[in-house]
């Protein structure tokens, strides 16, 4: 080798090995920092929160800095899914940073009260803004904005006479038209525990199963795409959350605004016991070290001001009943909800999940 | 006997060896800590034997399967193509083939789901013309073959690398004499070439496994459930995280077979070759036919695995950017980087100490326990980090009992960068510990042990021997963990303290919100990012060699 070859070597390594030293030092410098500044913070209580949250919308971002501005308390988030913010909850034990958990459905949140990872809280302003249907009798959860599971559908291919409840569904007419995403999502393993609920676990396995011998394609997919699928003609009628519809609708994307508009929308079981709706919600964290401060975020996404951005952001319902519908969701009219106590969701979770392995739906 | 058993460790024990033992065991916890759970029966158990288990562990053989043979057929031929022939294009082909490696599995999905949609139309003719069933049956081979297609595509460079350094570096004398015996190319390649390279094949053919058993995201958005997606449908669905943790050593246990059985099968036979003796193959100019065939047989790999999936973000970035690229974007950019950069080093450094020390005392012992540790690797992310979480947040407790003030400040690792730090050397050691351990086997061959005999200390002779000639390996480890580190997603999403985004995550985060073509930003970024890191390599390994 060359004198010069191992000339640019050593420099190289000498210049990788500064690099490395400024890098790590950084890196050190960081965490030490963030420690410092974690430590400061607890000592200087009532200025942050923080927020363990499973919800994913840019739109909660601006909600979060208005209630910044308004009560002078810093949001601080870390954003994953809820079983993994459970976990997380459980291994952190007291030490938790955590204040909040939010979730999007009311299953997971009496999951984390059944594991002692909330705590009851007093607050009039939440339960005169919330009603007692979507939150716990127990003060644990409160659920902030409320979701209804429906059937979409394309209308030149479904009969009106075709659409009356869930249990319909799993009618030999529907065989191979049917669209759903995986078992393993919370949405439909909480329309299958408002089904156990109403007729018991074998039923519902027998419904699962007829569901699954309808499907057009095995489940794969989210929500969106199942919407896309019927707008394609893939199949005639999907299990989705009514607010992507709204996304779709109101995307930025030319494609998927047709798409949107292209298909209809089913709030099934409007004659016997109503359409199934779940909320996303919050619990206060046993650990917080800022319960106050926490009580006052919740406070704040009951209030009408944030209450009323959920309809025009997300295209959620709101949880309060002084609060507009947007436009589209009163296109879509008036429906009825299923009273089902929603902390039976959590209860019955579970069984949900077993029967749909036992019924053959991926 | 067990008087033997204790010499025998105790033999073992200096300073390089209880080091090296010291990390393995730290590295070692989380795992323990999810393996502790396997004794147990969950209550689920039998419910999964009955139910579902069947379909998750034969969609897993199936995909492992028809990846890994895609992808030896994307990876080996073309190694071979660079290595031994000369043709249009070759140069670049060489180190562009790697380029795959920059582009995360779950971001492919992304762009290759496009495809499932744009084939509804067709499906949609099949049913009508054919009835339910066939479409039925079009529709599953559609999603599978695509799946295992671009799979592969992204995955075949495991191979394409190991292989392309093995080839290249076999002894021009042996193939020399193969073909002055009259034997054709092919038989070459057949006989001589490919089972001399065996070792490296199955080291490539491993990881790949191991990242096919891993991937949650794409196999998810495919409808194609795997142990690994039922490990989490049996922990949060069925709440039964004993059963889940069963599933998850099951998959533990697979691997450490397939390595075992790779090693036992190679037997004694030492297929290293020290390279300073050997010159490289001279490559044999081919023209016409044979020449565009083999650009061909480069660029379809390539193309698949790189330039369409680069071509399809970058349009969609350049609709999108203004709209992402903000200023809390840069700093989660930063963020990325500097984790991803400092971890590596870290890392690298550590596999080095740790192979080196495994080659200097070779006891079973040792190597056992190092073996064991880098078994993070076949274990989802997810589930590391949850073994992570529960022994830091253990440490944690302990932590707090000790330095107890009136609530006093405490320093708590929980949530903070170097848990994640922590998690990605426990999940990718593998992947740094490897080519280190191969390389060391291949590259330094005896040097060292003459070195040492000649009475030049170990650490001395790490530096002056060892590093010198591995710098190669050493930045080709670096920076395959760098890469790895940046595209990484489930540990980092579980771990990371609050208000903290990296590119993955955030290219997550948008494609939750079914911002699809937002997400090719960040998306983008990585693989521009992985594309530089492994340019780097290319050129510091031309460096290297004379």
């Amino acid at each position: 080798m060359s004198c010069e070859h191992s000339h640019i070597k050593s420099v190289y390594l000498t210049k990788a090995n500064d690099l490395a030293n400024i890098t790590k030092m950084k890196l050190f410098s960081k965490i030490v920092l963030a420690a410092i500044l974690a430590n400061l913070a607890t000592l200087v209580s009532g200025d942050e929160i923080t927020l363990y949250s499973h919800r994913h919308y840019d739109s909660d971002r601006d909600l979060y800095a208005a209630f910044t501005k308004k009560s002078g308390i810093k949001v601080n988030v870390v954003k994953a899914s809820a079983d993994e913010l459970i976990e997380r909850l459980k291994a952190e034990g007291e030490n938790s940073k955590a204040d909040i958990l939010m979730t999007v459905d009311a299953g997971r949140l009496q999951r984390a009260k059944a594991a002692g990872l909330l705590q009851s809280i007093e607050s009039k302003v939440l339960k005169d803004r919330i009603p007692a249907s979507y939150r716990d009798p127990e003060n644990q959860w409160f659920g902030l904005s409320v979701r209804a599971r429906v059937i979409v559908y394309a209308a030149d291919r479904v009969k009106p006479s075709e659409l009356s409840t869930y249990e319909n569904l799993a009618s030999p007419s529907w065989r191979g038209r049917l669209l759903a995403r995986s078992s393993s999502n919370i949405y439909n393993q909480s329309i299958m525990a408002s089904i156990i609920a109403q007729h018991g676990v074998n039923d519902a396995r027998d419904w699962a199963a007829a569901v699954r011998g309808n499907m057009a394609r095995p489940p794969q997919g989210n929500d969106r795409d199942q919407i896309r699928a019927v707008a394609a003609g893939l199949g005639d009628a999907a299990l989705v959350n009514t607010y992507y519809v709204g996304l779709l609708i109101n995307s930025s994307n030319a494609k998927d605004r047709e798409i949107g508009n292209s298909v209809s929308l089913f709030f099934p079981n409007q004659k016997d016991r109503g359409t199934p709706v779940n909320v996303s919600g919050a619990g206060i964290a046993k650990a917080s070290k800022n319960p106050e401060g926490a009580i006052k975020f919740l406070e704040f996404l009951a209030s009408k001001e944030a209450q009323s951005t959920f309809p025009q952001a997300t295209y959620e319902y709101p949880v309060s009943t002084d609060v507009p519908w947007s436009n589209l969701q009163k296109t879509w009219g008036e429906f009825k909800p299923d009273t089902l106590n929603l902390g039976m969701l959590g209860e019955l979770n579970e069984a949900a999940a077993t029967v749909f392995n036992e019924s053959g739906w991926e | 006997m067990l008087a033997k058993l204790k010499r025998n460790f105790k033999q073992e024990l200096d300073p390089w060896s209880g080091s090296t033992l010291f990390l393995a065991l730290i590295i070692l916890a989380p795992l323990l800590t999810v393996a502790i759970g396997l004794g147990d029966t969950g209550p689920k158990w039998e419910h999964l034997k009955s139910t579902v288990l069947f379909g998750y562990v034969s969609n897993t053989i199936i995909l492992s399967l028809s990846v890994v043979i895609l992808a030896t057929l994307f990876a080996v031929p073309s190694a071979w193509l660079v290595t031994a022939y000369e043709f249009p294009g070759r140069g670049l082909f060489s180190w562009a083939l790697a380029l795959p490696l920059a582009i995360p599995t779950y971001v492919a999905a992304f762009v290759y789901y496009q495809f499932p949609e744009a084939a509804i139309p067709l499906l949609v003719y099949i049913r009508s013309a054919w009835g339910i069933d066939a479409f039925q049956t079009a529709e599953t081979l559609l999603r599978y073959g695509l799946l295992a297609t671009f799979m592969a595509a992204v995955l075949y460079p495991y191979i394409y690398l190991s292989a392309r350094a093995s080839f290249s570096q076999q002894r021009r004398q042996v193939i020399e004499a193969a073909q002055t015996l009259g034997r054709s190319p092919r038989s070459v390649f057949l006989s001589i070439a490919l089972p001399l390279s065996r070792p490296a094949l199955a080291a490539g053919i491993g990881l790949v496994v191991m990242e096919v058993i891993n991937d949650y995201g794409a196999v998810h958005f495919f409808g194609v459930p795997t142990l690994t997606e039922g490990i989490f449908r049996t922990w949060f669905g069925l709440a039964d995280r004993s059963s889940a943790l069963r599933l998850a050593g099951f998959i533990m246990v697979v691997v450490f077979a397939i390595l075992l059985l790779e090693k036992t099968t190679r037997g004694r036979a030492r297929f290293a070759e020290p390279s300073n003796s050997a010159l490289p193959i001279r490559r044999r100019r081919l023209k016409g036919l044979p020449a565009l065939a083999s650009s061909m047989t480069c660029l379809i790999p390539l193309t698949l695995g790189f330039l369409f999936p680069a071509a399809q973000l970058l349009i969609w970035t350049s609709q999108t950017f203004s709209r992402v690229f903000r200023a809390d974007f840069i700093h989660h950019l930063l963020n990325s980087l500097l984790l991803a950069f400092a971890t590596a080093l870290v890392l690298t450094a550590l596999s080095l100490l740790i192979a080196y020390t495994v080659k200097l005392r070779p006891g079973k012992w040792l190597r056992g326990i190092v073996g064991i540790s880098a078994l993070g690797y076949s274990i989802p992310g997810a589930v590391v980090a949850v073994g992570v979480m529960v022994s830091l947040g253990n440490v944690d407790r302990l932590n707090a009992s000790w330095l107890k003030t009136e609530d006093g400040p405490k320093l708590l690792l929980s949530g903070t960068l170097t848990a994640i730090g922590f998690a990605y050397i426990v999940r990718f050691l593998a992947v740094s510990l490897q080519p280190l351990q191969s390389g060391l086997r291949r590259v330094c061959g005896s040097l060292d042990e003459a070195s040492r005999t000649l009475g030049v200390g170990p650490a001395k002779t790490l530096c002056k021997i060892n590093i010198p000639l591995l710098k190669g390996t050493l930045i080709a480890a670096f920076t395959l963990v760098f890469v790895d580190i940046l595209k990484e997603l489930p540990l980092t999403m579980i771990l990371r303290p609050a208000n903290f985004e990296t590119m993955a995550t955030t290219a997550f985060s948008l494609a939750k919100e079914g911002r699809i073509r937002e997400c090719a930003v960040p998306s983008f970024i990585i693989l521009i990012t992985g594309a530089i890191g492994l340019g780097l390599i290319n050129r510091f390994l031309k460096i290297e060699s004379p």
